[in-house]
């Protein structure tokens, strides 16, 4: 706790010491650096570093003209989302209908968000820009080297690496995930839907009703925070035995793999991948289809006369077994089939752990008497939870997420028949994020997919934080410097 | 050595686990040979044999299948993701791991953070980005949803890196190299097999890909569609009985190049993943 409480602390005393920085060179700057809150390019300029201040002009320019270009459209309008709905009008001077000047509340969006960002970058450049020019006047003052433009170049080869390296993959991470993102998330907040598609329809700002609608407030849409538990609850027990299983299965198949006896070890192994080099789409379609109501499995099924007995029984009530058409059948389905996915992996993972396991701690937990249980339970299963504690985690995130498996099993073959899912667009087998999925994909409800994306992200970073905040994790960063 | 009861049964049992692991995949391999185009139910094995399924899918191309042409705009996209990606995620490792300077430590949380979000989230916004500048249904645009991001798996690499010894960088350092120079120089050429690891795993991504392929690619036009997208089309109701047999035959193919590059990457695979703790 203390150690956080420090870094926030530090986090804005950073903060503060760069506007600090700023203040002092506004304030106590030559005419040049107070020019340079103006004219980006005066400081340099005045130093004679000609290059630069003819680059740094061309990045203000830049982003006055797109200011004034595209951000004056859009930006004024992101209080309201627009305000002028697209109609098609008749034109009396040309005898034609002609569509009007409409509003389209996603570019405004997007092009408010778009223009927030680069403001947001401009203003710290700006500001760096400023303290850089005052630096500048200090070391004319005192004399000392002032860089050439290309000495300037060449610490981006050197101490300024780094900004080289970075440059190009943060700016990706930014226009494709931030960005996106940030307008998503502000979806959240609208009434963006299939009644409210742009661009033939506006859509505009409603504060929390969509997290009301989901949590259960709001009567009419009460099927949807229904819904919303039962799809949640499902997701987290898919969560929890898709990792447990996987997990627990790869370890006991690679401890069988390699115990000592065993002949052939290599060829197991082989078997075991053939499943790994298959494509997920192929042959999570393809296990779907061997299950299908009419297909292979049900027919081997009817002939050795399981389904009969089945249905005598009283398990199912159709002439074939429902694998992954009906709930409870297709959730125990599908959790079998990750398994069937998912162990090779985490056999593959284990082995290489189990490999590396110190032997000189088993050979003398041996020697004193130590029964193979014990080995493995105090020596064994400590280690592998070491080495693999973290990925743990990852995967328990991963299968939250784990869009590929229920969407390829499931998609055209399973339909609900339960009314207040079906009034969502939810299954009984969707995870949050297949419904997500589907929301936005089948049923242009984005408000809602916005919704429940936030909540996926609040569920998985809860559970990283204290997952990671308990398990005492080995940070090697510094180990071999 | 005596033979013991308890080795039989271990035996046996791997032998049951393994046949139920290969049952689904020998029904993929004998029902690409079948001489039937859609989906044997009554039997596992098919009643008459042939190569027409790959036959019709290499050489016949109709307005649903046309795989050569998929599997060549997979490989073209792959070439290129794999390209960014492994720059992209080699730059970034390098600068986290063997460079220090200010906002570093902030700038991996970030990462962590927005790695919590779901990648479908993004995707929603970013089709709608890519739709305003005319790149959905473009190999292009897909190209950039697979590798723009790719800077954020950079972990793995980084684990790696941060074990390549410092004193080989310092040493570089006293000589005069550059920063730039060391880079390329000496942490590269140290670094083969995480490399081979990065450039396998980011060449995998589109073929194994399926969501994103989906949503940005949604024009219908079976040109321009990846394997993935194609196989999945053949399996739509109307159309399985035609394709089905064509469908597996073409999974077949996938998997040849897909296991031979796994083969090579299974031993980078295990290291990336227990974030390079697996030392010897």
């Amino acid at each position: 706790m203390e150690k956080s409480k420090g870094r926030i602390a530090g986090f804005f005393s950073a903060i503060g010491r760069f506007f600090r920085g700023f203040g002092e060179a506004a304030a106590k700057g030559d005419l040049f650096v107070k020019l340079s809150l103006i004219w980006m390019g005066a400081g340099y300029f005045r130093r004679k570093q000609y290059v630069k201040s003819v680059l740094i002009t061309i990045f203000e320019a830049l982003v006055i003209v797109f200011s004034v270009v595209c951000s004056s459209q859009y930006v004024p309008k992101f209080g309201s989302l627009g305000t002028v709905k697209r109609e098609s009008v008749f034109n009396p001077v040309t005898m034609k209908n002609e569509i009007n000047d409409y509003d389209n509340s996603f570019m405004i969006l997007l092009f408010s968000v778009v223009s927030f960002v680069i403001w947001a970058v401009f203003l710290v450049v700006w500001i760096s820009n400023v303290k850089r020019a005052y630096e500048l006047q200090k070391m004319a003052e005192n004399g000392e080297h002032i860089n050439t433009f290309m000495e300037d170049l060449n610490t981006y080869r050197n101490e300024n690496f780094y900004k080289t390296l970075l440059a190009l993959p943060v700016a990706g991470v930014v226009v494709f995930t931030v960005v996106p993102l940030l307008i998503l998330i502000l979806v959240a907040f609208t009434n963006y839907d299939q009644q409210h598609m742009p661009p033939t329809e506006l859509f505009t700002w409603v504060g929390l009703d969509n997290f009301i609608n989901l949590f259960g407030g709001g009567g009419l849409t009460i099927t949807f925070a229904y819904s919303f538990v039962r799809v949640l609850v499902w997701t987290l027990v898919w969560a929890v035995f898709a990792t447990l299983t996987n997990y627990i299965g790869g370890i006991l198949l690679s401890l069988l793999i390699n115990h000592k006896r065993v002949k052939l070890k290599k060829m197991w192994r082989t078997l075991f991948m053939v499943t790994i080099a298959v494509p997920q789409f192929v042959s999570l379609l393809l296990v779907r289809n061997f299950f299908a109501d009419g297909g292979i499995v049900n027919t081997i099924c009817a002939n050795i006369g399981l389904t009969g007995f089945l249905r005598d029984v009283g398990l199912i009530s159709t002439s074939y077994i429902p694998f992954l058409s009906s709930p409870g059948w297709a959730h125990v389905m599908i959790i079998l089939i990750n398994i069937w996915v998912g162990v090779p992996y985490q056999m593959l993972i284990a082995t290489g752990v189990l490999m590396n396991l110190p032997t000189d701690q088993v050979e003398s937990a041996r020697i004193d008497g130590a029964s193979p249980v014990q080995i493995f339970r105090h020596i064994t299963m400590p280690y592998v939870l070491f080495i693999t504690g973290p990925a743990l985690v990852t995967d328990f995130v991963k299968n939250i997420n784990n869009f590929n498996v229920i969407y390829l099993l499931t998609q055209d073959v399973y339909t609900t028949t339960n009314q207040a899912l079906a009034n969502s667009q939810a299954k009984e087998v969707d995870l949050l994020v297949t419904w997500l999925f589907r929301l936005t994909q089948e049923y242009y409800n984005y408000k809602m997919a916005a919704v429940i994306g936030i909540v996926v992200f609040v569920l998985c970073a809860a559970f990283t934080l204290v997952a990671f905040g308990r398990m005492t994790r080995g940070d090697r960063e510094e180990v071999y410097r | 050595m005596k033979i013991k009861v308890s080795d039989i049964l271990r035996h046996v049992l791997l032998a049951f686990l393994a046949v139920v692991w290969l049952v689904p995949i020998v029904w993929l391999l004998a029902t690409s040979f079948s001489k039937y185009t859609g989906m044997n139910t009554s039997t596992f094995f098919p009643k008459e044999w042939a190569v027409d399924g790959y036959k019709n899918l290499l050489l016949g191309s109709d307005t649903v299948a046309q795989f050569p042409q998929w599997f060549w705009n997979t490989f073209i996209i792959a070439c290129f993701t794999c390209i960014i990606s492994t720059a992209f995620v080699l730059m970034v490792a390098y600068a986290t791991s063997c460079m220090r300077f200010r906002g570093r430590k902030t700038l991996m949380n970030i990462a962590v953070i927005i790695n919590l979000f779901p990648g479908v989230l993004a995707m929603i916004a970013v089709y709608f980005i890519l739709k305003s500048i005319g790149l959905t249904n473009s190999h292009l645009g897909l190209i950039f949803v697979y590798s723009a991001s790719s800077g954020l798996g950079y972990l793995i690499a980084k684990g790696f890196l941060d074990t390549v010894p410092a004193s080989l960088r310092e040493a570089a350092y006293l000589d005069g190299a550059s920063e730039a120079k060391v880079f390329f120089k000496v942490v590269m050429p140290m670094s083969k097999p995480i490399i081979v690891y990065t450039v396998i795993s980011s060449f995998l991504v589109p073929w194994m890909d399926f969501v994103y392929a989906k949503m940005m690619l949604n024009s219908g036009v079976a040109s321009q569609w990846t394997v993935a997208i194609g196989l999945y089309n053949m399996l739509e109701k109307s159309l399985i009985n035609t394709y089905f047999t064509q469908f597996c035959a073409g999974g077949v193919i996938v998997s040849i190049p897909i296991s031979i590059l796994f083969i090579i990457m299974q031993k980078f695979y295990v290291e990336g993943v227990t974030g390079g703790a697996v030392k010897g």
